[in-house]
């Protein structure tokens, strides 16, 4: 607090303080004085002056000017060429301007007080102060890699009061920058004289303050500063990195769109099962896929009930032929045989059973889709394929048609070659041993006289087998062998489930499930001994039942064994045959036989158990536990 | 022989060194287009000699300002001259107007009796910088330095002289001058009774005229690219 009034003291004292000058100290108030002589342009100079203290002598013309140009021993003061009262200067125009001589000045009051100092005598290249430079401007030259600083090109033009073109002023420029909200100092860079400079490392996102002065080359006394200008870059989003990734996203998927609109458009059937997996219409074997369709019910009706051609054509139809999926059985109507009964017995079985293959040249698998025979744990080809006929498709389909007058032989080659690869080398030594046996039979059940809690089931044999062998047989067998071979662990797996369906039987009329006793597969057939042993080797595999088959509809319940081992029954109980269908579209069976009694020599090789009273209806779960041994 | 072959050694090294002091990088001039050597244009040899002029003025506002600092340092660099500068008495314009008016030819002398008045001035200046104890080496070298500078200048302004001649831009009237046998002005020792503040004072007058002359004429005459 006491430092201000100290601080204003020191300072009147200091402007008190004499005057120390060449001619000696003496004692003076502040007497009439000039400020200031600036050239801007090397041709012209100003001097400004100061009454000073004297106030009388503030008025306008009660101090002049005078001024002594030393270009000769001679020279003699003069006046000021040109009053500017109101600014207290004097101006000296381009004819009064000496370069490189000296001036000096002096003021004179009305009463020829002459007021001088030395001070005040020059050249007029030394007082020459430029005008600062103009047209400032500035342009991005980099970003640096980092993002965060770039540099600048500032560049501007000379002042244009300086004569620059011709050479008469010589300048240098000096560039000072700074943070434009801060306070700080300028930085400042090295004069040179060129019109533009660079500043480097300016710092992204923060704007500065430009400004710049110029002074003459080899002389001390800058101009005044330029106005500023500001510089300020901000972060641009980098468009252009994610930019082609778009491009190529966008291109990509119109490109992919376009190619499935070309497969799609070009209806190249292989490709579009690919893309466009078909959709199973309805098919019946024997009807006309036009009937299926939607509203030709009574038509549909009509053929079922067998009216029009009697019954569904026992030949394969070809309402299908240009589906390639679709695949029938072919089944010779020659073999449908009712005078063969006798090898019919064991025919069923043994179909069933399957340890021979032997298939009418007529056979070809054929895989409706409606019924949903598993394929995929088989280890068989699909459907698809024609080389592989599907033992379980055959089985099933010529179980599930009704009324079909031609045997089951095909089912139960199914059967037979599914049970064969299972046993390796032996169904084939089969095979070739059994070499004259065929497949006939008039009917395609086999009649399940028990069911085994692993699985197995007990095939009556009602009917004679009559196993064929060809060479379609054999080729298939060692197609299959090879295929067992290749399927390795798959065999195994594939055998039971093979089992498996040759024990699914379909009892149309619900009467349930019928089981037969191995024995008597095996016994009644005395001229096949290999299906005989081709049944007995089966009874000790494991056999499931597929839960998958389950899910095909309703004519195909199955019984799922839930036990690993059971022995065979004895054949007790018989199947139904379809005989008609009546005017109400009910199937009229036969008269269910009379129910065997189990054989004695059943009992010697393989003790099964004797099934009671068949039932009418399904084996439900307490009954299938009293089928089990 | 050995010692005659040690003599020529030495020379060439002396004269290596002397070129290199020199301090401007200088390629011979060409006469009549000889071989093996560079013919400069007027344009190039204008630029040439106002870079040296340039350079030479720098040389002697930086000495002055060092003889500054042994006195009260002046304001406006006035200084206090005793005497006139011995230079007074040649005729020079004293403006821009007036260098603009006076024709090349005159402008071209004027700067030659300029460069040939400072000659022997600057080397004696040089004598007595080395010799007095005020002054350090560097200001010793400076002063070296700034008498050679004036010397090529001179030369080096001949040169043009000549080319302009050649060009047919200024009369033959020029070449009295250049000639090194060129007698002195009237008042030619006048320098030796100047200080040698006052001297430099002076040089750095003068230099600077023959800064802003060269520039006249060369935007006169040349005036492409810097004018």
């Amino acid at each position: 607090m006491l430092i201000k009034p100290a601080r204003t003291l020191l300072c009147f004292l200091v402007l008190r303080l004499p005057a120390v000058t060449r001619n000696g100290i003496r004692w003076t108030s502040l007497e009439p004085h000039f400020t200031e002589c600036i050239s801007r342009n090397q041709e012209t100079f100003r001097c400004w002056w100061n009454p000073g203290d004297f106030h009388n002598l503030s008025s306008p013309g009660a101090l002049r000017v005078f001024y002594l140009k030393k270009d000769s021993p001679t020279s003699e003061w003069k006046e000021c060429p040109e009053y500017i009262h109101s600014n207290r200067e004097c101006f000296f125009d381009v004819n009064h301007t000496s370069i490189w001589i000296p001036y000096c000045m002096q003021l004179r009051s009305q009463n020829n007080i002459t007021y001088f100092n030395e001070d005040d005598c020059f050249t007029v290249e030394n007082i020459v102060h430029p005008d600062p430079p103009v047209s400032l401007n500035w342009t991005l030259l980099n970003i640096s890699p980092s993002g965060l600083t770039y540099d600048v090109m500032v560049n501007w033009e000379p002042p244009p009061s300086a004569d620059v073109g011709t050479g008469w002023m010589r300048l240098v420029y000096e560039i000072q920058y700074r943070e434009k909200n801060t306070t700080g100092s300028w930085e400042s860079l090295e004069t040179q004289p060129h019109t533009q400079q660079t500043v480097y490392g300016l710092h992204i996102g923060k704007e500065y303050e430009v400004h710049i002065r110029c002074r003459m080359q080899a002389f001390t006394k800058f101009g005044e500063f330029s106005d500023s200008i500001y510089v300020l870059v901000t972060e641009v989003p980098n468009k252009e990195s994610t930019f082609p990734l778009l491009l190529v996203f966008v291109f990509g998927v119109v490109g992919i769109l376009v190619l499935i609109m070309l497969i799609i458009v070009s209806q190249q059937h292989r490709i579009m099962m690919i893309l466009l997996p078909p959709i199973p219409a309805p098919k019946i074997k024997g009807i006309d896929p036009e009937l299926l369709k939607k509203g030709k019910l009574v038509e549909l009706n009509f053929i079922l009930s067998g009216g029009g051609m009697g019954g569904l054509p026992t030949y394969a139809p070809d309402f299908y032929q240009d589906e390639p999926w679709v695949e029938f059985i072919e089944v010779d109507a020659e073999d449908a045989d009712a005078g063969e009964r006798e090898d019919n017995q064991a025919s069923d079985t043994q179909r069933l059973l399957g340890v021979h293959q032997p298939i009418g040249h007529h056979m070809n698998i054929g895989c409706a889709n409606t019924i949903g025979f598993p394929d995929d744990d088989s280890g068989r080809a699909s459907c698809y394929d024609p080389d592989l006929p599907e033992q379980d498709a055959l089985l099933l389909m010529t179980t599930l048609l009704p009324g079909q007058p031609e045997d089951g032989d095909s089912s139960f080659d199914i059967v037979e070659r599914a049970t064969a690869p299972e046993r390796g080398d032996r169904p084939l030594d089969q095979t070739q041993t059994g070499a004259s046996q065929t497949w006939v039979n008039t009917d395609f059940y086999a009649q399940v006289s028990n069911v085994m809690p692993s699985g197995g089931v007990v095939l009556s044999p009602g009917q004679h087998l009559r196993i064929q062998e060809s060479g379609l047989v054999t080729e298939e067998e060692t197609h299959k062998k090879g295929k067992e071979n290749k399927g390795g662990e798959e065999t195994e797996d594939k055998n039971p489930k093979e089992l498996q369906f040759q024990l699914l039987l379909v009892d149309p009329e619900g009467s349930g499930y019928t089981s037969d006793s191995s024995n008597r597969q095996i016994n009644t057939p005395p001229s096949s001994p290999v299906p005989g042993e081709g049944y007995q080797t089966i009874h000790p595999q494991l056999v499931e039942t597929k839960p998958a088959a389950t899910a095909e509809g309703n004519q195909s319940p199955y019984i799922l064994p839930d036990s690993p081992q059971c022995p065979f029954f004895a054949p007790v109980a018989d199947y139904t045959v379809v005989q008609e269908m009546d005017s109400e579209h009910s199937l009229l069976l036969n008269p269910p036989p009379p129910r065997h009694s189990p054989p004695p020599s059943l009992t010697q090789q393989h003790p099964l158990k004797a099934l009671p009273s068949m039932p009418v209806g399904y084996i439900t779960p307490d009954l299938l536990g009293n089928l089990t041994p | 022989m050995s010692a005659n072959i040690r003599k020529v050694w030495v020379e060439v090294v002396c004269v290596l060194l002397c070129s290199s002091l020199s301090g401007v990088c200088s390629a011979p001039l060409c006469m009549n287009g000889q071989n093996g050597c560079h013919i400069l244009s007027l344009s190039d040899l204008f630029d040439r000699v106002i870079q040296h002029s340039a350079r030479m003025h720098g040389i002697s506002n930086d000495l002055h300002s060092e003889f500054e600092q042994y006195f009260l340092p002046s304001k406006n660099q006035i200084g206090r001259v005793s005497r006139n500068c011995h230079t007074s008495t040649i005729l020079t314009p004293n403006g821009k107007e007036n260098a603009q008016r006076m024709a090349r030819q005159e402008l071209t002398e004027v700067i030659l009796k300029l460069l040939l008045a400072w000659r022997d001035p600057l080397w004696h200046f040089h004598q007595s910088m080395a010799h007095h104890p005020d002054f350090n080496k560097f200001s010793s070298n400076k002063a070296l330095e700034m008498s050679d500078m004036a010397h090529e200048l001179r030369k080096g302004v001949e040169k043009v002289a000549e080319k302009m001649q050649m060009l047919g831009i200024i009369s033959n009237s020029v070449s009295s001058l250049a000639s090194p046998e060129a007698p002195l002005p009237a008042n030619g020792h006048k320098w030796r009774l100047m200080k040698d503040y006052d001297l430099l004072y002076c040089f750095r007058r003068d230099s600077n005229k023959v800064q802003n002359y060269l520039k006249i004429l060369k935007c006169r005459i040349v005036p492409e690219h810097g004018c």
